[in-house]
């Protein structure tokens, strides 16, 4: 076990600095510049370009990036903030993000769950058809349509909810962007677990345990969802860094200070530092939850871990 | 259809609902009634501070350093809590701040401005001729790379500043000394006729040295890290933020004339929050787009302010053999309905514009705008599809070509979309056999494309950057970096040189009217496509009254704003 | 026996017995040896146990189950309107009325229902008011079925435009994904070992990266159009294809059909697309219904922050996006196209459902 989360961690960080590299040679094919305005002259533009090293040949400026981003200075943003170090643009707004992503995975784990769990165990009524088309409208439908129905709804008619983030009340103003952003994680997780708990509730422990005369709920939660979370996991793993994605939408219609709605703005302003450091720090999330699903899966299921140490 | 059409609408609204009464009761069941509680008093601590001003910003702020910042948000922002030695009036015109008089010399190249004494930074040092010394200097120091440091150098003509800007000389040749403590010494190459106008513009505020050395690389970055001398001091910041607060600066000279206690700007990107927020009362004023006009037209607290962009089109006159044509560049300004666009397609209370220097921001020596008269130039610029033909047709036979298809370059924004949008419909119906095809590119990638003349038409505008027509008229110049179209013209550049470092730099009326011809020359030529000049659609609640807007260097002043309850 | 064989199919070209006779003179065939003998009401057919081919079997379960069906209704119903809907009125996508921008639907006969007649409640902030801008301007004979938008092109009519492009788009995507993924998890699965090492870091990397990023660069640097986008979709997209083609490769590569076939002397790519491709076919074809709506969705995303498909053409999720700023306006400018969406979303969900359970009913979600 220890020889494979060791090798795992390994190719882990390997990943990563290619990652990075990737990133870097994408930058570069970027047509246009950060210092792009149309009161800018010429030389202006070269004194810019000397002045952060951008006119260095890309391998020495890979390697000086690498550097200093070991030594947790990941440069200055050139547009979106002028010479803001990235560090202290991330450092208030990542934990924005982070809350409004659980709070987002986590309510959208629980009503996908027992929306899989009721479609599976009326499998095929009127609540599986329901929980189906609930389901793929949370996935269909754009959540920036979604979040601005919300906010109409619960922020400027019944005004349950602010519409805006505040810094002042947190917990209230989270309530509907995280809404608006567990959409596609409950609906993918709704799906999962009905299919799930379709195949362990045909399993033939399950039969078992039901001859054995245990019935009712602790059926359904000692046996058969135990059973069918392990999988359920896996999936949730990549969800979590999928809202990354949503978030760039939902951030902007609600003005949170996030991460998401700054990279959608260094792409448009082409501040190459702080794309590049946020597709890296989205990229390290993605590959550090994977690492800690796997190792987890390997500790849940001896298995799994068997096999892999085989292979 | 219809029906399985309408049932769907009601699953998705009652899927909305379902999803929300989840969140609902999960909400409730970490926190029920602390969370309600909660509410009441974030709402109540609102009310309390329900005199200090809330202001919607469209996109947030970039710099509050004042000699890097170059973008309107940072620009109003930094003038809330710093003064320069000028200030605007309601009407736009430069009064002193924290010069309390200044001296203009007989031949108009030495200014000399006397600081206010009670004129304070708020770590109570005092405003000194030095700190504008050092501001200036930063400005046009080659290493900071400054982008409006030709606000120095090509537009107020300080001595040395181009030289310095080239990197030949050094900064401290600068033309501006510390004659005493509080007396600050400008010297011009040459006369410069709105020169005063020039010092309310951020490049030009004060940088106390000291502090800013104390800062290191912070300087502008959070409330510790600026200093202010104006009429607000900032309390809440961070780079980038998404809201921040300004209170009343006690230690303003002019802390009197300041009626509200504070500012609350909040940044919001997407409209329809933004009116819906304006609604709930969470909003003083706020921005609109142009389908939301139709919603609050007859509401009294709708207005529509001049923004100074002017919105034109750009031919690439040098790169492409069709638009090299003069028939065919008329054919197309007279191909444009800008009515329609303005009217029908914005619909922001933006105006139709038919000359090269949009109006109502140049006011000349009598006191009069530069482009009042929108028909002067209506025998080469107006809506006249047949005239339009008449051109095309001309064009077509100098061209020997019956089918035309251009290329237009359009920024990936909601409102120059649209503009792009009905222009192409435009000129395809009016001018048969012609094609315009949309590029939509995110805006610095457009400004690069017409950089490199790497296009064929382009929608871009051009905002002044202070209140003379030479903002507008500079740009055509032969090798001028902003001539995107590459045309060239001897007679306009004796005219525009005659008028920036000439004979007529000393005689206002004669300046004025030598600028009347080199923009004929412009609208003759059809060097650009002039559209509309931009406005933005406003609501300002009506419990506040006062705010100055701007089309020019600062949008938006509340130093006389008041806001009543 | 083998003579017999060779020689039956020249039964037809020599035309009768006779000539089959000369052929053979040990032997003296008479009519009755060619004809069929007909014995079916002899052999007891095990009607229980009906053997029956593998499709055939997916087909009958497919259609067994009706939210399947629906949805495979709903593609047809839908592909039909975007081939047709766009020519069914004098519209056209891209043509503007200014002066007959915003009209709310109005439906020829439905109209006198007291719906769908072209009234419409704006609410301003100064109260809400009901207006019928087809009887303001008098425009009698004008109908738009859906409406118009900002601009006065017929709703309607981009709607199915828009459901076109979508479909194309997310077609090719997901046609494309499937070839390149599907190899790519094919290759890395069989040759396993190092190989398999190497592809799978490669996939790591380019999962890693953030979509967006992707495809804005993409779009920056290739001319925007469907082209680019379904370039972009499928750069983006072709992971997940390559993992299920991986981990049914690794289920089926120790097989004995496998073995057989290598000592036979076939080659590793004869092996994988020839041998083992045919059995995996299944779950391909699920996951490709799976990512078609992916694709769908990811393109309105593209739409929304700006790099969709270049206007005035539209897509579904473009024409969300432009009516989205409309929404607390002109709230019907939204409804069709988030319609067909969601209806388009909603039936390829259901048939790849269908067709996963029908072709598996055992397998797991993927």
């Amino acid at each position: 076990m220890k020889k494979y989360t060791l090798k795992r961690i390994l190719t882990s960080l390997f990943t990563l600095l290619a990652i990075l590299l990737v990133l870097f040679i994408l930058m570069k094919l970027m047509p246009g510049s950060p210092f792009n305005d149309e009161k800018l002259s010429e030389d202006m533009r070269a004194a810019l370009y000397a002045k952060y090293g951008l006119d260095q040949p890309i391998v020495v400026q890979f390697f000086k990036y690498v550097g200093g981003m070991l030594r947790g200075d990941l440069g200055v943003s050139y547009n979106i903030s002028k010479n803001t170090p990235i560090s202290q643009l991330i450092q208030s707004r990542l934990p924005i993000s982070i809350r409004i992503g659980g709070m987002a995975v986590t309510l959208g784990a629980v009503v996908g769950l027992i929306l899989g769990i009721v479609a599976a165990l009326k499998r095929d009524t009127i609540f599986d058809t329901a929980a189906t088309i609930i389901s793929v409208i949370g996935v269909s439908v754009p959540s920036y349509v979604f979040a601005l129905g919300l906010s109409y709804c619960f922020g400027f008619k019944l005004k349950w909810f602010p519409m805006l983030f505040s810094a002042k009340a947190v917990t209230q103003s989270s309530v509907l962007p995280s809404i608006s952003l567990s959409m596609f994680t409950m609906a993918s997780i709704a799906r999962f677990t009905r299919s799930e708990m379709l195949e362990v509730l045909d399993s033939d422990y399950m039969l078992l345990a039901e001859s054995k005369g245990i019935s009712g709920p602790a059926l359904i939660f000692r046996h058969a969802l135990r059973n069918a979370l392990i999988p359920i996991i896996t999936v949730l793993a990549p969800l979590i860094v999928d809202l990354m994605t949503g978030s760039l939408v939902v951030e902007k219609i609600f003005a949170i200070p996030g991460v998401g709605s700054l990279l959608v703005n260094a792409i448009q302003s082409n501040d190459y530092n702080v794309v590049i450091s946020l597709s890296f720090i989205y990229s390290a999330m993605y590959i550090g939850i994977m690492l800690v699903v796997d190792i987890l899966y390997g500790i849940i299921d001896p298995r799994i871990r068997l096999a892999k140490e085989g292979n | 259809m219809k029906n399985t059409k309408s049932i769907l609408a009601l699953g998705v609204a009652a899927a909305m609902a379902l999803a929300a009464t989840g969140c609902g009761s999960s909400a409730a069941a970490d926190s029920s009634s602390a969370a309600a509680s909660d509410t009441s008093e974030a709402i109540s601590a609102d009310a309390a501070g329900s005199s200090a001003l809330n202001i919607m910003l469209e996109t947030p702020v970039e710099s509050l350093d004042p000699q890097l910042a170059t973008d309107g948000t940072s620009f109003e922002v930094i003038a809330n809590y710093t003064d320069g030695l000028m200030q605007m009036d309601a009407d736009g015109a430069a009064v002193p701040a924290c010069a309390e008089s200044y001296d203009i010399s007989e031949d108009g190249t030495t200014y000399t401005f006397h600081i206010r004494e009670d004129a304070v930074w708020s770590n109570g040092e005092p405003v000194t001729a030095a700190d504008f010394v050092f501001a200036w200097q930063r400005a046009v120091d080659p290493a900071n790379a400054s982008e409006y440091s030709y606000m120095l150098s090509d537009i107020g003509q300080v001595v040395n500043a181009a030289e310095i800007i080239a990197g030949e000389k050094d900064v401290s040749e600068l033309g501006v000394t510390a004659v005493d403590e509080k007396t600050l010494e400008v010297k011009l190459n040459v006369p410069v006729s709105y020169f005063l106008s020039l010092m309310y513009f951020p490049t030009f505020y004060p940088v106390n040295e000291a502090f800013f050395e104390s800062c290191g690389d912070t300087f502008g970055t959070s409330p510790e890290t600026t200093l202010s001398n104006g009429a607000f001091v900032l309390t809440s910041y961070e780079p980038a933020a998404t809201a921040f607060e300004l209170v009343k600066n006690d230690a303003y000279y002019d802390a009197d004339r300041i009626q509200l206690p504070g500012l609350n700007y909040q940044v919001i990107q997407d409209s329809q929050q933004a009116l819906m927020s304006y609604q709930n009362g969470d909003l003083d004023t706020t921005l609109l787009n142009g389908e939301q006009v139709d919603q609050v037209k007859d509401d009294p607290e709708f207005t529509s302010v001049g923004a100074g962009y002017l919105w034109y089109i750009s031919p690439n006159i040098k790169e492409v053999p069709a638009l090299a044509n003069l028939n065919m560049r008329r054919a197309i300004t007279f191909a444009l309905d800008r009515d329609s666009i303005c009217n029908d397609v914005l619909k922001d209370g933006c105006a139709p514009t038919y000359t090269a220097v949009p109006p109502q921001f140049a006011a000349g020596p009598d006191g009069s705008d530069f482009s009042a008269d929108q028909t002067k130039f209506s025998d080469v610029c107006a809506y006249d599809p047949d005239k339009a033909l008449e051109y095309y047709e001309a064009a077509k036979a100098e061209l020997g070509q019956d089918t035309f298809e251009f290329e237009m370059v359009v920024d990936a924004d909601d409102a120059p979309q649209k503009v792009a949008q009905v222009v192409k419909e435009q000129l395809e119906t009016t001018l048969p056999g012609m094609t315009v095809t949309l590029t939509i590119e995110p805006k610095k990638q457009r400004v690069e494309d017409m950089q490199n003349g790497n296009y064929q038409l382009a929608l871009t505008r051009w905002g002044p950057d202070y209140a003379d027509p030479m903002t507008y008229l500079g740009m055509w110049v032969t090798d001028n970096s902003n001539n995107y179209g590459f045309w060239s013209n001897a007679e306009y550049d004796a005219i525009i040189d005659e008028c920036t470092t000439g004979d007529l730099c000393t005689d206002p009326e004669g300046r004025w009217s030598a600028m009347y011809d080199a923009e004929k020359i412009v609208m003759d030529e059809a060097v650009i496509f002039p559209l509309y000049t931009q406005c933005n659609a406003e609501m300002v609640s009506s419990a506040v009254s006062g705010i100055e807007f701007h089309p020019v260097a600062l949008n938006r002043v509340f130093k006389d704003a008041v806001k009543a309850g | 026996m083998a003579q017999a064989a060779a020689a039956r199919p020249k039964v037809g070209v020599l035309g009768d017995v006779e000539s089959v006779n000369a052929a053979f003179p040990d032997h003296t065939f008479t009519d009755r040896d060619f004809q069929r003998k007909d014995n079916a009401g002899d052999i007891k057919i095990d009607t229980n146990f009906a053997s029956q081919s593998f499709w055939k079997d997916v087909r009958i379960r497919f259609f067994h189950k009706k939210s399947a069906v629906f949805g495979l209704v709903m593609i047809v119903v839908i592909v039909l309107m975007a081939i047709f809907g766009p020519g069914m009125n004098e519209y056209t996508y891209s043509g503007q009325t200014l002066a007959q921008k915003n009209m709310a639907p109005r439906v020829p006969g439905i109209e006198n229902l007291g719906i769908l007649d072209g009234d419409e409640t704006i609410s301003t902030s100064t109260g809400s008011k009901t207006v019928n801008l087809y009887k303001e301007k008098e425009l009698d004979d004008v109908y738009y079925w859906f409406g118009s938008d900002n601009f006065g092109r017929d709703i309607w009519t981009r709607t199915w435009e828009g459901a076109r492009v979508s479909l194309i788009i997310a077609v090719a995507a997901a046609v494309i994904d499937m070839v390149i993924g599907m190899s790519y998890g094919l290759i890395s699965g069989y040759f396993g070992g190092k190989v398999d090492m190497v592809m799978q870091r490669i996939l790591e990397v380019a999962n890693g990266i953030p979509r967006l990023v992707i495809c804005t660069l993409l779009l920056l640097v290739l001319k925007p159009g469907i082209l680019t986008i379904v370039f972009a979709l499928m750069l983006t997209e072709w992971v997940g294809m390559s993992r299920i083609a991986r981990a049914e490769m690794l289920k089926l590569k120790e097989q004995e059909f496998v073995l057989a076939s290598r000592t036979l002397g076939a080659g590793s790519f004869f092996i994988i697309f020839r041998e083992i491709l045919p059995n995996i076919i299944g779950p391909i074809i699920t996951q490709v219904m799976f990512s078609i709506p992916t694709a769908i969705f990811t393109e309105a995303f593209l739409s929304f922050v700006g790099l969709g498909i270049p206007v005035p053409q539209c897509s579904l999720g473009s024409l969300i996006s432009e009516s989205y700023n409309s929404i607390t306006t002109h709230p019907f400018q939204i409804v069709p196209s988030i319609v067909v969406m969601v209806l388009l979303m909603l039936s390829f969900n259901l048939v790849a459902d269908g067709l996963r359970e029908a072709l598996d009913p055992k397998m797991k979600g993927m």
